[in-house]
């Protein structure tokens, strides 16, 4: 072999070798989880948005006095554990010993004050429970007391809820920034902590085991609720913008976690045998219709009404999750079924025969006389622009003279809450969905207010609404609260505030050698990689 | 020279701010509101119209652009309305996949893409000529994104070589960041190369035939010589003129690119900054690639004196 052809095979080999050795050694890939998150963690501060993707990062970086277990019930968390006094109207919490902000200083309740007021400000169920609220206080480091001016029984549900936006606890230097501005100063007291400096806005953020962290003695992990064990030294969220390349990052390795793959793409990761698809989520996420009470036809509840029994859920989850009948559900009505206020009361009018005819005579003789329908979606949205479609062509099959709207969402969130006439730039009906987390109960379910323009897009004003909501705080107990659920239901059919389309399951991603992940939404803590 | 090189420098000036009150104007009546968009959909209206007010999203548009103008003027881009850094911080930490996928692009294209031109000038009609035109009507038509999944496919997912998505900076190593930018590379050089290669031979057809080259031909120059030495250089300007004007269809292309190859550069930086409405981050980057067109068409301008010594400026 001559000198110079031994010289050039090296090099060669040598370029090759180079070529396929990965990245990382396989000794710090095994604690480092690569994770494709649902979208860019653009914002931080879990109180001034209610993205799911600034909340799912919220619950790796702090910490919440209340967590929520696998039946959806609230459980101590931060807090060691709380007592009332008799008539209920004090709730004294003592918070566990030893916890710690990744600053370095003590969690004091004072911080946990601070927090609750923030929060209260900005969360519909959070300011039910501050209007409660006589008196929130700090009397020692360990200790907070609320003097309440009734009842709350919710107290825990409220402080350990888990939709948007969560209570979570910051220290008070931070916690005193106003509501309305974000706090970009990442200090929590979460299982992880957030690493500022890698933060690439768009690409990348990461996260460092909190090596401080307390765990809950005892228990299991379960949702929120029970220890949190982090189990990688570093959690590194990767965007992957395109769902093509995030299933080959997936296929080839490059990533372990895939937070929500769509629906096409389902049967390719599947056949991947180091991969598993699976729903985690039992709450799945909710679809609806929202009409604007404020001009005509939908200012007219008879127009409402007649449109009902219109609804075919299983046209809308088809279009939204596919034909795969394990990812969605049908036969759902103002409240999650997972939710303990799920109830059957007045759906008959949903799960009836959709006669198109009836509907059509039904609408004409609400008093309809064709006039425009500005139905306004956001087409860069699968789900949402999925939904929308079938309901267009819903409407129009029963003689709605429909303004098709399709514009991208951050057009729809910007006219949606404009309150102009239609024919200005206002709209009539848009379509959206929620997780399952955020319609199960009437404190968190911002649809389900009656509030008139004060409330959500579509400010339906139903005072009987607003009546049975304050109701559903005042009821003692659990059997009181869905009595009254049952009524707020059928209020809902009367008034129809909304449609319920149905609900669909996001499925997730993940390695195979994954094991420990929780139910619910992606959580970072008790997941670890097989040996 | 020099006085030609400050005088291009200083009309700049005046495109910059034009296009700076375009691009300011444009995002002010364009639909949107990144309040909203913040609030997230759990958010009542009254939650978003605090967040506007406290972004300063209700001042007048003139005061709005003053402002804004001001800063800039003071080399101060703004802040990003959702992240809360500086613009500046954003597009530094993006340049270097943007500029090195680029750059890499650019001399990938022109080593394939100048003899592919002069091949087929040179073989003009031959079977040759027409493989390579119709690989140059493959590399317009075929859009960014197939080549990029097609590449992909082969080269990541089943041959293993090179990694699906992702950069990795030149500070981990070379091959690594070579590793990261050799699909995206291949992918945004498609449209490039075909672009330089009809360019090329066009022009090269036209050289080939002047009296010059025939004189030069039959005084026993070689075929090598006359095709590199004596008519691709007369054919440059031309060339060198498309090679300028065709960063902008890099810029275009690298946002696709960069979005299949999950490469944190300046083209995801715009989408995601468009999709939001975060207007400072839009004004900043657009800015900045006006400003990088001007100046490659300035180096462009200047490259002409080195190819055409007649020309003087």
């Amino acid at each position: 072999m001559k000198r110079r052809t031994f010289v050039q095979g090296a090099a060669a080999s040598a370029g090759i070798a180079a070529l396929a050795t990965p990245h990382i050694a396989s000794g710090e890939a095994a604690r480092v989880l690569k994770f494709i998150p649902q979208s860019d963690l653009a914002t931080l501060d879990p109180i001034w948005t209610t993205a799911y993707v600034t909340r799912n990062h919220a619950f790796l970086v702090f910490d919440t006095l209340y967590g929520q277990d696998d039946s959806y019930a609230a459980q101590p968390q931060m807090v060691e554990g709380a007592t009332t006094d008799a008539d209920g109207k004090q709730w004294t919490l003592k918070l566990r010993d030893g916890l710690k902000f990744h600053d370095g200083t003590p969690v004091l309740a004072r911080d946990c004050v601070a927090s609750i007021q923030r929060w209260g400000k900005r969360d519909a169920f959070g300011g039910a429970l501050m209007a409660a609220t006589d008196e929130l206080s700090a009397p020692d480091d360990r200790t907070l007391v609320f003097r309440l001016k009734k009842p709350f029984p919710l107290l825990p549900d409220a402080l350990g809820k888990t939709g948007s936006n969560i209570c979570a606890i910051i220290p008070e230097r931070l916690a005193k920034t106003d509501p309305f501005t974000q706090v970009t100063e990442m200090v929590g007291s979460g299982p992880y902590r957030f690493l500022a400096d890698e933060r690439v806005p768009g690409s990348r953020v990461a996260y460092a085991r909190f090596a401080d962290y307390r765990p809950r003695d005892g228990g299991t992990a379960s949702f929120t609720a029970g220890p949190k064990i982090a189990n990688f030294d570093r959690v590194e969220w990767n965007v992957i913008p395109d769902s093509a390349t995030a299933a080959g990052a997936m296929q080839s390795g490059e990533m372990d976690w895939w937070e929500n793959p769509p629906g096409d793409l389902l049967p390719l990761l599947r056949r991947d045998g180091k991969l598993k698809v699976a729903v985690q989520d039992p709450t799945g996420f909710l679809g609806y219709m929202r009409p604007n009470f404020l001009y005509p036809p939908f200012d007219n509840p008879a127009f409402r009404r007649a449109l009902l029994p219109a609804i075919n859920q299983a046209d809308f989850m088809t279009a939204a999750a596919g034909s795969d009948p394990k990812l969605s559900h049908t036969g759902i009505g103002a409240f999650c079924p997972s939710s303990p206020m799920a109830t059957d009361a007045g759906m008959a009018v949903l799960n009836g025969p959709h006669d198109l005819e009836k509907v059509r005579a039904d609408v004409r003789a609400s008093g309809y006389k064709g006039e425009p329908v500005v139905l306004l979606t956001g087409t860069d949205f699968p789900i949402i622009n999925a939904i929308a479609n079938v309901g267009a062509d819903l409407l129009k099959r029963v003689g709605v003279n429909v303004d098709y709207q399709g514009v991208d969402w951050g057009t729809v969130v910007q006219r949606r809450a404009k309150k102009d006439p239609p024919d200005k730039g206002g709209w009539n009906v848009f379509f959206t969905y929620w997780s399952g987390l955020d319609n199960f109960n009437p404190a968190v379910d911002l649809a389900l207010r009656g509030n008139g323009g004060g409330g959500w897009f579509g400010w339906p004003d139903m005072p009987k609404l607003e009546q049975l909501r304050t109701a559903w705080f005042d009821a003692p107990d659990a059997q009181a609260q869905k009595r009254v659920c049952a009524q707020i239901q059928q209020d809902v059919f009367d008034e129809v505030p909304f449609y319920p389309l149905g609900q669909l399951y996001q499925p997730t991603a993940y390695k195979t050698e994954l094991e420990g992940i929780l139910n619910g939404f992606v959580l970072f803590w008790n997941v670890r990689r097989s040996a | 020279m020099l006085a030609y090189i400050v005088r291009r420098v200083l009309a700049t000036i005046p495109v910059m701010a034009v296009v700076a009150m375009f691009v300011f104007s444009l995002l002010y009546i364009a639909p949107g509101d990144p309040a909203a968009i913040i609030a997230g959909d759990q958010a009542t209206p009254a939650d978003i119209v605090r967040i506007h007010a406290q972004l300063g999203l209700d001042r007048p548009f003139l005061v709005r652009f003053a402002d804004w103008f001001w800063h800039v003027l003071n080399g101060d881009l703004g802040t990003s309305i959702f992240t809360n850094l500086p613009v500046t911080h954003l597009i530094a930490q993006r340049v270097e996949p943007t500029v090195s996928l680029m750059l890499l692009t650019m001399v990938l294209s022109i080593v394939i893409a100048v003899p592919m031109g002069v091949l087929a000038a040179w073989k003009q009609g031959s079977w040759i000529d027409r493989l390579i035109m119709v690989n140059a009507v493959i590399g317009f038509s075929v859009p960014v994104f197939v080549i990029g999944y097609v590449l992909a496919y082969i080269f990541a997912l089943q041959l293993d070589w090179l990694p699906v998505q992702g950069f990795t900076s030149i500070s981990h190593g070379f091959w690594p960041f070579l590793k990261s930018l050799i699909l995206p590379a291949v992918t945004l050089g498609g449209i490039y190369i075909a672009l330089i290669a009809r360019i090329t031979r066009a022009t090269m057809l036209e050289v080939l035939s002047q009296d010059y080259v025939r004189t030069a031909k039959s005084k026993g120059v070689g075929q090598y010589a006359v095709l590199f030495l004596h008519a691709l250089k007369n054919a440059a300007v031309p060339i060198v003129t498309v090679i300028g004007l065709g960063v902008a269809l890099l810029i275009g292309g690298a946002v696709v690119t960069e979005t299949v190859f999950a490469i944190p550069g300046l083209g995801r930086l715009t989408v995601d900054a468009i999709l939001r409405r975060d207007y400072p981050v839009i004004q900043g980057v657009v800015l900045l690639f006006s400003f990088a067109y001007v100046l490659v068409n300035l180096l462009v301008d200047l490259s002409y004196t080195f190819f055409d010594p007649r020309i003087r400026y």
